[in-house]
């Protein structure tokens, strides 16, 4: 029996995007379909069609059989559908259990709020699915994963048979990832038809039944997962072949360029996030940190990148201890920096491509002159480069860089760094939400710095981003090093459990007296 | 040289394009509000014609009445500018009122020096400046070091200047032949008017060359660059290797510099001394809040929101004695009623801001 049935849709921006181009989409009762393809591919609005947020231009709807035209997104919860959405929809202050009422409260003697008539509905949907959270904590106080638990707590209160999952994981450590997939299994096992947006070929091996993927708006195909391998996958999405094993030629790498030592970091809530961590990146090689999100990666970088004070430790970079030394300072020593927060530190989205192309620059010549008058020529030619070496799509350059893809502002994030010429790199989840070409590209560039003889550290919670591009690799877990080693001498499975905090002398230790026995 | 030209001419029509919107948005707003006012003319039995042309008389009925509006664009543009340099470090300044008081008691003492014409002008403006100047700083450091709300500072800072002036002006330096006023400035410190018979000076052109400044330093140079980083996303402009606290206490030393400027070039251009309660420039630092909202925080729009603010100013005084004998039973529109019609006329050009709000809501809707 098909829940969903979508006929011919078309999606016609008012600006004259072409969003969809007549996609046939179907998926049958009690199944895990993923919607795949890159960003932009058109996933997001077909998702929201259905749900009722958008409206489509052509094309036709059949939710159980039936047509159903021109809803809202009140009528698709009346339909038994319901959409957790990519950013989510929760207000900060209100508790687990007020937000998931928000909209059809409970009332009683004519309207006064009656909370608790709905706490018994929810201890009781808590307890069938799992999904654990605090009802009385307020949202802003929950962790991300915590957050999309009432999401979805808040769909099944409405009774939503049909769930629609806006790229769910791109915002979940590898564990909530693990719990979601657990999580979707169990209400496929009770019949429930669910729908979620992906680009990671991974999870949609891992848990979809059927996948339909989309390209430029387009159906390439709809097929049943058991019978595809990734890369069949990766070529319907992107349309030519994709590199998953990156070319790396051995170098031989020079001498020790950052060294951090027995460095300890406070973070916002004055807890120690870091704890005592010691390493060396040297010149000609990338360093991975990996692990779970949360355990002091963001702590670490900011330490080394001069956007927050070491508590104890010191940093060398190139020679010179550059513990407490301001970013601008840094940079001018030959450190580059590729945040984690793109939107919030990378770029100014507001400011044009030429106005963020000199961010961290802005101070120097040629770009200002000794009054600090800034010279607009020499910026747009700077500029021109920066775009042209690093092939970024813009629409102008005056043009305010939030008009640019993720993958373009990435681009000119990193290329911006590169153009710094620096001697050591930091890449903080440097492909984290774009899309297959754009990672491609980006991770081909931190091989390329690499290769040039520069130190990049990498910290990325993308495990087999750091697997595939890193010579040596660290565990981070609670703010320490549980081990470091070459990829190629551990396994994913030790790896695994140091991300899990385990360390790293204790497993080999362990594996020594099995082999013993 | 062709190819110079087409750069030429991409920049003109990329500077058309960058400000035709806003534009043709406040024109559309003022035609409502212009609409909404004349309903209420109506409602009150006068014709909104005669009532409309009243009010624009107030700045055409002659070449005097012209100057008259036009001086009174010296302090709003100031005022205005003195918001505007704060809200782009995303500073809510509510303190040009308190600078202003203080740039002009600098102004009026420093005018009681000896000096030779135009250094005298140049010095009394750069007291005035610096008085401004120390005043929109103090409410700088304790935002960026004490984290001290913006609102709660200038506000208080704002009584402490007025008490303060007040004090000097009552006790230090009255006129004793008239100790409501404080002695006038000399001579050679007076900014000349530019025609015999209207307050209009040479302070407006200063104004003028001071927004100019304003708008240099804002989009021409690292500091602009800079104040505008930290006012739209401080994390990105530390991350750049920039230092918001120290930024916003520079954003808001400029924003006081232009706020005492006001003070100094009204006393310099029209007054040429204080009355002791400040009523002669009262309120004109609040006014500059509106004045720069509704000039989009840029120099160039303060400069043209002036225009209006100073013009319906004028028309709402003038509507009273122009209508008068052309309405029912020969009296003329009451004064209240010109206040009201221009009070419609502001709060619809604030409109735009909600229309955008709005339009997003639909798109959003709509998808796109």
């Amino acid at each position: 029996m098909k829940a969903i049935e979508m006929k011919g849709m078309v999606k016609v921006y008012p600006n004259g995007t072409v969003a969809l181009r007549g996609v046939d989409f179907t998926v049958n009762k009690g199944e895990i379909h993923a919607l795949l393809g890159e960003n932009g591919a058109g996933k997001t609005t077909l998702m929201e069609i259905l749900y009722g947020m958008i409206r489509k231009t052509e094309g036709e709807i059949y939710v159980r059989g039936e047509r159903v035209d021109g809803r809202s997104p009140k009528d698709s919860m009346n339909l038994g559908i319901g959409m957790v959405h990519q950013h989510f929809t929760l207000i900060p202050v209100f508790t687990a259990l007020q937000n998931v009422v928000l909209g059809i409260e409970p009332v009683k003697w004519g309207g006064m709020l009656n909370l608790e008539a709905a706490r018994g509905r929810m201890e009781e949907l808590i307890e069938q699915t799992g999904l654990k959270v605090d009802l009385d904590a307020p949202v802003e106080t929950l962790s991300t994963g915590e957050k999309q638990r009432v999401e979805i707590l808040k769909m099944l209160y409405r009774n939503a048979d049909i769930l629609i999952l806006d790229e769910p994981t791109a915002v979940l450590t590898p564990l909530e990832v693990d719990e979601l997939f657990g999580f979707l299994e169990k209400m496929k096992a009770e019949g429930r038809t669910i729908t979620f947006i992906t680009h990671k070929l991974k999870e949609v091996k891992e848990t979809a039944d059927r996948v339909t993927v989309l390209r430029q708006g387009k159906v390439v195909d709809t097929v049943d997962v058991a019978k595809v391998s990734m890369e069949d996958l990766a070529r319907m999405m992107v349309g030519r072949e994709v590199l998953f094993r990156i070319e790396k030629p051995s170098i031989e790498a020079g001498s020790p360029v950052l060294i951090i030592e027995n460095l300890s970091v406070l973070d916002d809530r004055g807890a120690e996030a870091v704890k005592n961590v010691c390493f060396e990146v040297f010149a000609g090689e990338i360093f991975g940190v990996a692990g779970v999100e949360g355990n002091g990666q963001t702590e670490l970088v900011e330490t080394i990148t001069g956007l927050r004070e070491a508590r104890e430790g010191k940093i060398v970079l190139a020679g010179q201890d550059v513990t407490g030394t301001p970013p601008d300072k840094l940079y001018s020593m030959g450190l580059g920096h590729i945040p984690e927060d793109r939107h919030g530190r990378g770029v100014i989205l507001d400011f044009s491509v030429a106005e963020n192309s000199i961010l961290g620059l802005h101070n120097r010549s040629p770009f200002v002159n000794r009054l600090g008058a800034v010279d607009e020529e020499d910026v747009l030619e700077w500029t021109r480069k920066l775009v042209d070496r690093f092939n970024i799509d813009i629409p102008g350059m005056t043009a305010p860089v939030k008009n640019l893809s993720g993958g373009n502002q990435q681009k000119l994030i990193v290329g911006r760094e590169l153009m710094k010429d620096p001697k050591v790199v930091i890449a903080a989840q440097p492909t984290r939400g774009l899309d297959v070409a754009a990672t491609e590209y980006i991770r081909s560039l931190l091989i390329q710095m690499r290769n040039e003889g520069r130190a990049v550290l990498l910290v990325s919670a993308d495990l087999d981003e750091v697997i595939m591009l890193s010579d040596r690799m660290a565990v981070m877990y609670e703010g320490r090093f549980m081990g470091s080693a070459s990829p190629k001498d551990i396994s994913r499975r030790e790896i695994g459990l140091m991300m899990g905090g385990l360390e790293m002398k204790d497993i080999q230790k362990e594996k020594i007296e099995g082999k013993a026995k | 040289m062709s190819q110079e030209t087409g750069e030429g001419r991409g920049r003109i029509a990329r500077f058309i394009s960058k400000y035709s919107r806003p534009l043709t948005e406040s024109a559309f707003s003022i035609l409502i509000g212009v609409i909404i006012g004349s309903l209420l003319v109506m409602a009150t039995g006068f014709s909104p014609l005669i009532f409309y042309r009243g009010l624009i008389s107030g700045t055409f009925r002659s070449q005097r009445a012209f100057l008259d509006m036009l001086s009174y664009l010296t302090p709003l543009i100031m005022t205005g500018m003195s918001f505007a340099v704060a809200a782009r470090a995303n500073i809510f300044n509510i303190g040009a009122e308190g600078q202003m008081y203080l740039g002009a008691l600098a102004a009026n003492v420093v005018g009681y020096l000896t000096l030779p014409s135009v250094i005298h002008q140049v010095a009394c403006l750069g007291a005035a400046f610096l008085a401004g100047a120390a005043w929109g700083f103090i409410a700088g450091v304790l935002k960026s070091k004490r984290g001290v709300n913006e609102v709660v500072s200038t506000i208080m800072l704002n009584w402490i200047a007025y008490y303060s002036v007040n004090y000097v002006a009552t006790y230090k330096i009255y006129d004793p032949t008239s100790p409501w006023k404080t002695n006038s400035i000399q001579d050679t410190a007076i900014l000349p008017f530019v025609a015999k018979g209207t307050s209009l000076s040479v302070s407006l052109l200063l104004a003028i060359a001071f927004a100019v400044v304003v708008f240099f330093v804002l989009w021409k140079t690292s500091l602009g660059y800079e104040i505008r980083a930290v006012g739209l996303a401080s994390t990105a402009a530390e991350y750049g290797g920039i230092k918001p606290s120290r930024t916003i206490a520079k954003a808001m030393l400029i924003a006081g510099g232009c706020g005492g400027l006001a003070g100094g070039l009204e006393v310099l251009g029209r007054f040429w001394f204080l009355d002791n309660t400040l009523q002669v420039i009262r309120n004109r630092g609040f006014d500059g809040i509106a004045v720069s909202l509704v000039g989009r925080n840029h120099p160039i729009g303060i400069i043209l929101s002036a225009v209006f603010f100073s013009m319906l100013d004028a028309g709402a005084g003038s509507v009273q004695i122009y209508t008068s004998g052309k309405g029912p039973g020969g009296l003329g529109v009451p004064l209240e009623l010109g206040l009201a019609v221009t009070g419609i006329i502001i709060i619809a050009v604030a409109v735009p801001g909600l229309v955008h709000m709005i339009g997003d809501l639909i798109r959003k809707r709509r998808g796109s």
